[in-house]
């Protein structure tokens, strides 16, 4: 190979990769829409801080009178057992947001594996690995949660474990689809000539160009992860000791909350769940913008 | 056009679907520690019972012989329609129970899609096509509400609506169940009155979450379609923006919310199984509940099934719907 071939091999490479992606975090600092959704992301890990250090309760003290509604002593009153709701919603959100991003991380690993795999590799691999992903979409998510929840024990780790598991079937799609379409670009086929091999490609060529659509989907599979674990718990399936947001939720159900007006109880760990979707969709919403300039406003 | 071997190949992949969701069924409760058959009779007569009682239950649940012996006692049961024996709820058998529950259920699934599509498509036709402030205003409060989990938003109607607010000491809505005691289940006004009545606040819990994806889905389809060709063509000739508005653009953005319709339900089954408990509304999601907190695995596989089942076929249809619709659509 010629010295002038290498060279526009580097360059072709270099463009695709590291300068992109600096020049995008450029971006999003500027962009007005990513701005909101970080701060109200970066507000949640400040209260989750705020709770693991500095919490004025532990939250399974019982010594003040049950279902009181917000005071001086207990700013966000108490639940049914005399605990300090504030400290639950502080020391919850740590667990919630602890949930959320492991479940995103796990499931995001399989769903980029296995897209990337398909889409690259295609034939009976992509045959296979689709027609898994066609069977694991159409059962009803919900339901397999609880039924193998119900038969599994039930941890904290449990939780995680199962809905990572059942997570990353509509990220593999999205991976895949647009495995196939950089498999066709100049520099994939520049590696291709130099030798490289598939398994090399995929690490230097394909994941790096797909980390804006796996950052997005790691938003949303936490924001996913954290309603799916809240609803199991609501619904009694898994650990309900753990102090999180859909145990709170549980427990208000649970001991009739509704039946003492214990609005206090309710509306924080609630909130605290809406402003998680709100912040995902507005950083997600942001890089979608800015990934493809030609759709969408802005 | 719909080939026949299209047909065939989405009944098999539903047919293969059933298979993991029967197999998963049947291996569960077999993964974990403890004989079910002893839990019935220790949770049911206390522990008053001979070993023939025993033989007994352990029969009607397949737990007799080899773990391939029970399976093909499963799949036996399973074609005969024979969801077992509930262990809570015994000697009602699972079968009694879904049949009794799963049309409320249904009821609010269906209701609510229904309201959900058609708001949906409405107010996204209308914000893809004005643009400006309706798009961006439907955009925002689409972020909002589908942030909002459904339950939580169920708890606080409940809150609002059920207990707090008050006209002349009485109450909005009511708290729970599906109808009120003192009516007569039957054709008669009162019942459906209450039915009606009852069903109103999970429904609406269940719209809010669900009509704004397919605002949004229609709004993007609806944008999309402005930059067609055949809509260039069809201004060209001088068509009425009514015209082009309903058949044109309506009529073709319709296709995609089709599809939607089906991937929603998957999703809708939860949030209707959560509002469900909280409103103990007397559906299959509000006897899982039940189930879980009791730990009767019978009624909670038996319920499983039936709902992947009523997806499955759903799913099924609305292939099948599409593939009719679209006569750009070729499958082979």
């Amino acid at each position: 190979m010629s010295d002038r071939e290498e060279e526009v091999i580097k360059i072709l490479r270099s463009s695709s990769q590291f300068n992109r992606f600096k020049d995008f975090m450029k971006k999003l600092l500027h962009h007005r829409k990513a701005l909101t959704g970080l701060s109200i992301l970066f507000l949640l890990v400040l209260i989750a801080i705020i709770g693991y250090f500095a919490a004025p309760y532990n939250p399974f003290n019982t010594n003040a009178p049950p279902f009181q509604p917000p005071t001086r002593q207990h700013l966000l009153g108490t639940d049914y057992l005399g605990e300090d709701v504030l400290s639950w919603f502080l020391l919850g959100t740590g667990t919630s947001l602890f949930v959320g991003f492991s479940i995103a991380i796990i499931s995001a690993f399989i769903g980029v594996l296995v897209g990337v795999t398909a889409g690259y590799f295609g034939g009976q691999v992509d045959n296979v690995l689709m027609r898994i992903v066609d069977v694991l979409l159409v059962i009803p998510g919900f339901p397999l949660l609880v039924i193998l929840s119900a038969f599994l024990p039930p941890t904290l780790e449990t939780t995680i474990l199962v809905l990572s598991i059942l997570s990353w079937p509509f990220l593999s799609r999205v991976i895949r689809s647009q495995t196939l379409s950089l498999k066709q670009r100049q520099y994939v086929l520049a590696s291709k000539l130099s030798g490289l091999s598939g398994f090399q490609i995929i690490f230097r060529d394909i994941i790096p160009n797909l980390i804006p659509i796996i950052f997005i989907n790691v938003i949303f599979l936490a924001v996913g992860g954290v309603v799916a674990q809240a609803g199991l718990a609501f619904f009694g399936l898994g650990d309900l000791r753990s102090v999180n947001w859909g145990t709170m939720l549980y427990w208000f159900e649970a001991e009739d909350g509704i039946v003492y007006n214990a609005w206090w109880w309710l509306i924080p760990p609630g909130l605290g769940i809406v402003a998680l979707g709100i912040g995902a969709n507005f950083l997600g919403n942001a890089i979608y913008e800015l990934t493809q300039p030609s759709r969408g406003g802005q | 056009m719909v080939t026949l071997g299209y047909i065939i190949r989405r009944f098999i992949y539903m047919l293969i679907t059933l298979f993991v969701a029967i197999t998963l069924n049947f291996l569960l409760p077999r993964m974990v520690p403890g004989n079910p058959a002893l839990l019935i009779l220790i949770t049911k007569y206390a522990g008053n019972f001979n070993p023939n009682q025993l033989k007994l239950i352990e029969s009607e649940l397949n737990l007799k012989g080899t773990l391939w012996q029970q399976y093909i006692g499963y799949w036996n049961d399973i074609l005969h329609g024979n969801l077992g024996p509930s262990y809570y709820f015994y000697p009602e058998t699972v079968n009694q129970i879904i049949a009794s529950r799963l049309p409320w259920t249904l009821f609010l699934l269906g209701t609510a899609m229904l309201i959900s599509v058609v708001i949906g498509v409405i107010l996204g036709s209308y914000s893809g096509w004005k643009r400006g402030f309706a798009d961006n205003f439907l955009q925002a409060i689409s972020i909002g509400l589908t942030s909002l989990p459904y339950f939580w938003l169920a708890l606080i109607f409940q809150l609002v609506f059920a207990v707090m607010i008050t006209i002349n000491g009485r109450h909005l809505f009511p708290v729970a169940q599906a109808y009120s005691i003192t009516v007569s289940p039957g054709f008669n006004l009162p019942f459906i009155e209450s039915v009606l009545w009852h069903s109103a606040l999970p429904i609406i819990t269940l719209v809010i979450t669900t009509f704004p994806g397919f605002a949004l889905l229609m709004r993007n389809t609806v944008v999309t379609i402005l930059d067609e060709d055949y809509l260039l063509l069809a201004k060209a000739k001088g068509l009425s923006v009514k015209t082009i508005r309903k058949r044109y653009v309506n009529k073709n953005a319709m296709l995609p919310v089709t599809t939607s319709i089906a991937l929603a339900f998957a999703s809708i089954v939860g949030g209707a199984f959560l509002v469900e408990e909280v409103f103990s509304y007397p559906g299959i999601g509000y006897a899982l509940y039940t189930a879980v907190t009791v730990s009767d695995y019978p009624l909670i596989e038996g319920i499983f099934l039936i709902i992947t089942l009523t997806v499955i076929l759903a799913n099924f249809a609305v292939d099948l719907i599409y593939a009719y619709l679209d006569p750009r659509v070729v499958l082979k």
